[in-house]
């Protein structure tokens, strides 16, 4: 068995892959910690890894960290010394706080898990995250791997060339602190939302804004592809980043586009300032998607490969995909379900398993959209008393609770399913979801701002099976893989009236899921059709804040905090009584 | 502005300080030996969960006045729980205490957290709803409080009511003696900011010796690097 681990930087999680080199077992730490984007040393999903798969330290062949923790310390050091006084707050604090960096991978996996670490490899980063991204291709040569990010352990994009999973060479990258992934933090920061995890809040703000508008013009020049270097030029004078502890943008930033956004105020649409920042917002995702362009067209220049494999926290902006995969020379590009740091301890537990296997078999299995195993039994015993006094009791048999479900859903409720194994990835795929009816604009309503208290400008996905979707939505070809995990956005059909979807953006384009067959939502959708609903309106079941549920009792929990009204769970239908 | 600033960090402060208690219980839930158990902590930490929103509205009703260079300074987040001291990294309570231990903190903190609310009511005393709903949330730790002592006197029957007044005055204590780290802590961090800083520069200076360029792995196979190489 071989372990992945990332943590320390962003969300933290661990992997494990078996001896055939399949993935069988996955947990993001917040899931388990229930601290949103938790990026502490993954002890608990470790623990958790052992106990469901009976496994102790002595089973585990390597575990593999996803970057190279020197390098990682180093590197925003060495930058930093070139900006000094500026910089020496930030130099004292990494100093001061090496412990909590990479450094004390070693040290944390020595206490908490005694004889692993004489078994730990360390991987280049971006590396990691191009094998995860492998992971999930049938092709595995000849392919191209772009790695789009923050900061990894040196650089923060790169493109490589997989000839094979044993020959994965770079060909370009571009140095820190030139970034595409902490320019479009800092703005996110600027707008007034949380690094890390506001980024979705400006990609649909974008949508409301006008990239040709002067103030969009001024952001979006601030970064740029030099076609003559083949380089990403980024004007640093406007960020601060790599020199301060505290702003990630710099003063001079706010004398080119005003003041930053108080977080606290909320941004409505018919807000004064709502449009400037979604100018704002629209020059960053401009010039994001320009730089991605120009990247996959130099890609294809110097690899030649027409099918890509594209992770890094970018991988994650789905409304800039839709207008690669319309780039003539891709046939397929691969997104990863969980395409940021969380999801390269599935690329580490695979090089593990490279390192230790020379010889590749070709006949690993695809991952599956669900593989944190979730064991309920213990959870029904202990939930007896919460659902006995708070709740009642639908139906306990799972075909009667489908049924009753798709009832409801036509009567306009919603409905919170945690049901089975939960997602890979940051994006609810049906079995910890919110879902209701995706044409009723009030029972969306509901959830979105009733439920999930989500802001005005951030649509909810649809979701529906392969055949409903051709009929609404202009599907690209190269995308096919990333619609199963609402990797990508694509356009409204002209003639139809997806437009007018509650689930469709102001920019005439949708999030959507193309649901696979044997998932809970398929078999929903199945019986829906006889209240001719064909889209499921998904979101994730948490609130506002928290990470995603991960058992049943979290699932309970979301139902106590918030109006929601119903919860299918693993052993029936059940309507709360808060 | 100094009293403005100081009304936000009481909000955030007790916002975490909340949540946090709303975590520790949601993982006592998860650990119950009883349903029953169970049922009480699931129910405790939805009122956490609940005040922590009640206290972080009272901040976003305040901070929303203030410019955007303060107000972005008290955002709320839920890692910095960590760092500031309200969740612990080694774990949460129950998972490192013993289960009469962990009863005994919860009975003892909430009678705490009541008083200390004292200290708050008096801040938001012109604010009429605000007022209301931190009288709420000082019933509702009262009644924690009530609900812990009569598990404490069902389960541990033999325990004399002395007992649970040290349990207080320990509790008491420990939170001054944490107030008194705290404080020093902050104080020994500016007063030695200067020599972190000079170490800082020390330190930068002899890893700017450290030739990074050999770093760059253009042209390289990606899976020769060395796998037991940390750099």
């Amino acid at each position: 068995m071989y372990l992945g681990i990332s943590c320390y930087n962003h969300e933290s999680a661990a992997a494990l892959i078996d001896n055939n080199g399949n993935l069988i077992n996955y947990y993001r730490e917040e899931s388990l910690s229930r601290v949103k984007s938790d990026k502490s040393f993954p002890k608990r999903s470790i623990k958790k890894i052992f106990e469901e798969n009976s496994l102790n330290t002595e089973n585990i062949r390597s575990i593999c960290f996803y970057e190279k923790p020197l390098s990682a310390f180093l590197i925003p050091l060495k930058t930093a010394l070139k900006h000094i006084p500026k910089s020496l707050d930030l130099i004292s604090n990494q100093f001061r706080n090496f412990d909590k960096s990479s450094l004390s991978c070693y040290l944390d996996i020595s206490r908490s898990f005694p004889g692993l670490e004489n078994k730990i490899l360390y991987v280049d980063h971006h590396l990691s995250h191009t094998l995860t991204a492998l992971v999930y291709s049938q092709k595995k040569n000849n392919l191209c791997s772009l790695v789009v990010d923050g900061f990894g352990d040196r650089s923060t994009t790169s493109i490589s060339f997989v000839n094979s999973p044993y020959e994965i060479n770079e060909l370009w990258s571009c140095d820190y602190p030139v970034s595409l992934g902490l320019f479009y933090s800092a703005i996110t920061d600027f707008l007034g939302f949380q690094v890390n995890e506001g980024e979705f809040k400006v990609m649909g703000l974008a949508s409301y804004g006008n990239s040709n508008s002067k103030i969009s013009k001024k952001v979006s020049k601030l970064l740029y592809w030099d076609d003559k270097y083949k380089k990403i030029q980024l004007n640093m004078d406007f960020f601060d980043y790599h020199v301060s502890l505290e702003n990630s943008f710099s003063p001079k930033l706010k004398s080119l586009i005003g003041e930053p956004r108080n977080p606290f105020l909320p941004l409505k649409l018919n807000d004064k300032n709502f449009q400037h920042y979604a100018d704002i917002a629209a020059g960053a995702q401009e010039a994001i998607i320009n730089i991605l362009l120009n990247l996959f067209e130099y890609s294809y220049q110097i690899t030649g490969s027409r099918n890509f494999l594209f992770s890094g926290g970018v991988a994650m902006n789905s409304a800039s995909i839709e207008k690669i995969a319309k780039l003539p020379f891709i046939d397929e590009i691969i997104i990863p379900p969980s395409p940021g740091d969380a999801g390269s301890a599935i690329g580490a537990a695979y090089y593990s398993f490279l390192k230790c296997n020379k010889n590749f078999s070709s006949k690993i299995v695809l991952p599956k959209l669900f593989p944190s195993i979730y064991s309920y039994n213990n959870q029904k015993k202990l939930t007896k008393k919460i659902i006995s006094r708070n709740f009642e009791k639908i139906s306990d048999r799972m075909d009667e609770s489908y049924k009753k479900v798709g009832e409801l859903i036509s009567s306009g409720e919603v409905i919170g399913i945690s049901v089975g194994n939960s997602e890979t990835g940051p994006r609810a795929l049906g079995n910890r979801s919110l879902i209701c009816d995706g044409s009723n604009h009030d029972a969306v309503n509901f959830l979105n701002t009733s439920i999930k208290n989500r802001s005005p400008f951030r649509p909810t996905a649809p979701c529906m099976q392969l055949n409903i979707a051709k009929k609404y939505y202009e599907l690209q070809p190269a995308l096919m893989q990333a619609y199963k995990s609402m990797g990508a956005t694509c356009r409204c059909k002209n003639g139809t009236n997806s437009n007018s979807f509650p689930t469709s953006h102001v920019d005439k384009t949708a999030r959507i899921q193309i649901v696979e067959k044997d998932t809970i939502l398929n078999d929903l959708l199945e019986i829906l059709k006889k209240y001719d609903i064909e889209i499921l309106a998904n979101s994730s079941l948490n609130l506002s804040g928290d990470p995603t549920c991960f058992d049943l009792i979290d699932g309970l929990m979301v139902c106590a905090r918030s109006p929601l009204r119903y919860i299918l769970t693993d052993f029936g239908l059940f309507k709360s009584k808060y | 502005m100094k009293n403005n600033s100081n009304y936000l960090n009481v909000m955030l402060e007790t916002a975490s300080a909340e949540f946090g208690s709303a975590l520790e219980m949601l993982a006592a839930c998860k650990t119950s030996v009883k349903d029953t158990f169970a049922f009480g902590y699931f129910e405790h930490s939805k009122d956490e969960y609940n005040h922590t929103k009640t206290f972080l509205s009272i901040l976003s009703k305040a901070a929303r006045m203030m410019p955007a260079d303060i107000a972005r300074k008290y955002r709320f987040n839920s890692i910095s729980l960590f760092s500031k001291g309200y969740l612990s990294k080694n774990g949460y309570l129950i998972e490192t205490m013993k289960l009469k231990d962990f009863i005994a903190y919860v009975y003892t903190n909430e009678l705490l957290a009541k008083e200390s609310f004292e200290g708050i009511l008096k801040l938001v005393k012109n604010n009429y709803e605000d007022t209301n709903a931190i009288k709420n949330i000082m019933n509702d730790e009262l009644r924690h409080h009530g609900f812990a002592k009569e598990h404490f006197l069902k389960y541990y029957p033999k325990l004399q009511p002395w007992q649970l007044k040290y349990y207080k005055a320990k509790e008491t204590a420990k939170n001054r003696f944490r107030r008194i780290y705290d404080f020093n802590l902050k104080l020994l961090g500016k007063l030695l900011n200067p020599l972190y800083i000079l170490l800082g520069y020390f330190g930068v200076q002899i890893i700017s010796l450290i030739n990074t360029s050999n770093l760059s792995r253009t042209g390289r196979n990606l899976m020769d690097l060395k796998s037991n190489s940390i750099l």
